[in-house]
């Protein structure tokens, strides 16, 4: 006879839906570091790197959904957690969603044969930047969930993620100057350029800001979090 | 009288035998869920797990199960209604027993989540009702019994969550976690050694002839917490800072504080669980064995040989060894969300609470109060995550196994009394 532990201990322990959280950002922050390999190689106008580091992206983007299915197919409405369940499901839908704007822009590079402005590089250079720096500031406040729940969300690991969640906010302004001036930059050398690759700057522009934007969503996610 | 008489090497025979089948029963999964905490978390590995198994289970049983055993035997029936028919208490007897095996081994192949407590309840209460009759079951007792399931798992979960604050308070959220960590481990570990000898030698050593006064129950506690927070000590000044570990996770350091301190709490679980659920297992076969040994005397005056602790808690072992370390190995791969610091506080709480209860003689599951100090840890907010469902479980479960136990005794209860009278 096959015995089977009679205990609900084993039905009690759920495995941590946080893994999984910082698994799928550790995914979509790989997927965003391939954003100024891509746009290098189009400042080189390299069309085989293009191709390589956009189904990079692509490929990078499938994982993270998959990591984000079965993280939503684990998590039944019995749990006890010690954050509430929707802000979590919400967290992990805006790291995706930073995912999916990546891959919006490899897309548009990949179908469309895109050329760099001389006087758009340098102001692109610094939103891609911030992206950067933003997105590893996402990063890192999701790193310390593991031990945020050691602490229960209190004391000294509190003071340090509400320290990160400011510093997001703080970029996230930062960024939203340089859009500004990014599209008046476009704006100003408007006549010189083909107007439908105005139309695709002005929109790729805005796709590289909505990844900050996300980032300040994860941020505010977790502010609940603390101040559960 | 007669038949007593006529079949008492037989009953006794029979009552040895189901009462360790039943012990081995118990030693094959009710202590693997006591123990797999520890093993799960990574603590203590199974040999060490088994070892300490062994020893405390019986000290567990020979010092601190008396009183439980006793509730099983005369608490939860009045058998002043047969005292001319003194065969029948034996029949109802082994038809617990039986029943409670078997009831146990029906769950251990479905799976389900049954507590051996409240199967020996059931079956009591159920051959109680058609053997005696509906007078002859302790109605209050039982309330009180019962009682004792739900408010268990409560007072284990809110120490339990009391732990948690507090080791946050004083290690995890301090400048130098390790630091800390390492002046107040042998502080809890005291706690354990202190608390349990306590509970145990507090006017509880009667049935060993050892009669303390509260001063001397008092000093040999505070020397046994002493002696264990010591021996905890030189394990815990050996633990150091591990860079490597800490970058990944800030608290790897500490935790490995906790990982001897778990080798404490397992101990406690064991003492506990030998306690609890070996005196309540062997109830039965206490009863029997004094019925016949009295020459039919239903009343048990007499006080319980330490030969049927000792028993049940080889039968326990017998378990463990050929089975419970297989279930032990499942469950601990089941847990091991649990980090030590947390596991440390779910059983400190939960022998804790088990081991007073023993003291006051209430048959209580350690596997559900467990189950409440984990909860305990939840609430505090220091789980991922923990599946409620389980508590709807542990509900469905008492349900069913009472009249479950209960049925199972009348069935062979009358097929006892079928076969000898």
């Amino acid at each position: 006879m096959d015995i089977k532990s009679t205990t609900p201990l084993s039905g009690l322990f759920r495995s941590s839906p946080f893994k999984p959280v910082q698994e799928h950002m550790r995914t979509v922050f790989s997927c965003i570091c391939f954003l100024p390999a891509i746009m290098d190689a189009l400042y080189r106008q390299d069309k085989a790197q293009i191709d390589e580091f956009g189904h990079n992206i692509i490929q990078l983007e499938t994982e993270a959904d998959a990591i984000k299915q079965t993280f939503r197919l684990n998590m039944p409405n019995t749990l006890l957690l010690p954050v509430d369940r929707d802000d979590l499901l919400r967290l992990i839908s805006d790291q995706d969603r930073m995912a999916d704007t990546t891959e919006d822009i490899a897309k548009t590079l990949l179908f469309r044969n895109m050329e760099v402005p001389d006087s758009l590089k340098e102001i692109l250079d610094e939103l891609l930047e911030g992206t950067m720096e933003i997105s590893a500031a996402a990063k890192d406040m999701i790193e310390q969930l593991d031990e945020l729940v050691q602490v229960g969300f209190r004391g000294r690991e509190q003071q340090k993620i509400s320290a990160m969640i400011t510093g997001v906010r703080r970029s996230e302004h930062n960024i939203d100057s340089i859009l500004f001036r990014a599209k008046r930059t476009l704006f100003e050398n408007e006549e010189k350029l083909n107007p439908i690759s105005v139309m695709f700057w002005y929109q790729l522009i805005d796709l590289l800001g909505s990844i900050s934007d996300q980032a300040e969503n994860i941020a505010d996610r977790l502010l609940l979090f603390i101040s559960k | 009288m007669e038949i007593i008489a006529a079949y008492g090497t037989v009953f006794a025979i029979l009552a040895i035998i189901f009462g360790l089948f039943m012990s081995w029963g118990i030693g094959a999964n009710d202590l693997a869920n006591a123990m797999g905490t520890s093993v799960g978390s990574g603590a203590v590995t199974i040999r060490q797990a088994i070892c300490i198994a062994v020893i405390f289970e019986f000290s567990g049983a020979v010092l601190a199960g008396g009183h439980v055993t006793s509730t099983i035997r005369k608490g939860i029936i009045d058998p002043s209604g047969i005292v001319n028919n003194p065969e029948i208490l034996v029949y109802g007897m082994l038809a617990a027993l039986l029943a409670t095996a078997f009831w146990l081994l029906i769950a251990s192949w479905k799976g389900w989540p049954v507590s051996t407590t409240h199967s020996i309840i059931g079956a009591l209460i159920g051959f109680a009702i058609v053997g005696i009759g509906l007078d002859a079951v302790k109605w209050g007792k039982v309330g009180s019994v019962v009682a004792s399931w739900v408010v268990s798992p409560v007072i284990g979960g809110t120490v339990s969550f009391l732990l948690v604050m507090s080791i946050r308070r004083l290690m995890f959220n301090a400048d130098d976690p390790l630091k800390n960590a390492k002046r107040y481990a042998p502080g809890y570990v005291f706690l354990v050694g202190f608390i349990i000898s306590l509970v145990t030698i507090f006017k509880g050593l009667k049935h060993l002839r050892i009669d303390l006064s509260g001063f001397q129950s008092f000093s040999i506690a505070i020397f046994f917490g002493f002696l264990t927070a010591g021996i905890s000590w030189i394990f815990i000044r050996k633990v150091k800072q591990d860079r490597e570990a800490d970058r990944d996770f800030h608290f790897a350091s500490v935790e490995k504080v906790f990982a001897p301190m778990m080798l404490f709490t397992a101990c406690a679980m064991a003492f506990a669980h030998g306690s609890n659920d070996v005196a309540n297992g062997i109830g039965p076969l206490a009863a029997v064995i004094s019925i016949i040994s009295s020459g039919g005397e239903v009343m048990q005056e007499s006080d319980l040989p330490i030969w049927i602790l000792l028993l049940g808690g080889s039968g326990i072992v017998l378990g463990l060894v050929t089975l419970g370390y297989r279930v032990m190995m499942t469950v601990g791969k089941k847990i091991t969300e649990l980090t030590p610091s947390s596991g440390f506080c779910a059983q400190l709480a939960a022998a804790t609470t088990v081991v007073i209860a023993s003291r006051t003689g209430l048959p209580v599951s350690t596997t559900h109060i467990l189950v409440g100090a984990v909860l305990g840890v939840g609430l505090a907010r220091g789980i991922g995550a923990l599946d409620l469902r389980v508590v709807t479980d542990i509900f469905i479960s008492w349900l069913v196994t009472l009249p479950a136990g209960a049925i199972m005794a009348m069935l062979f209860f009358f097929a006892l009394r079928g076969i000898f009278s």
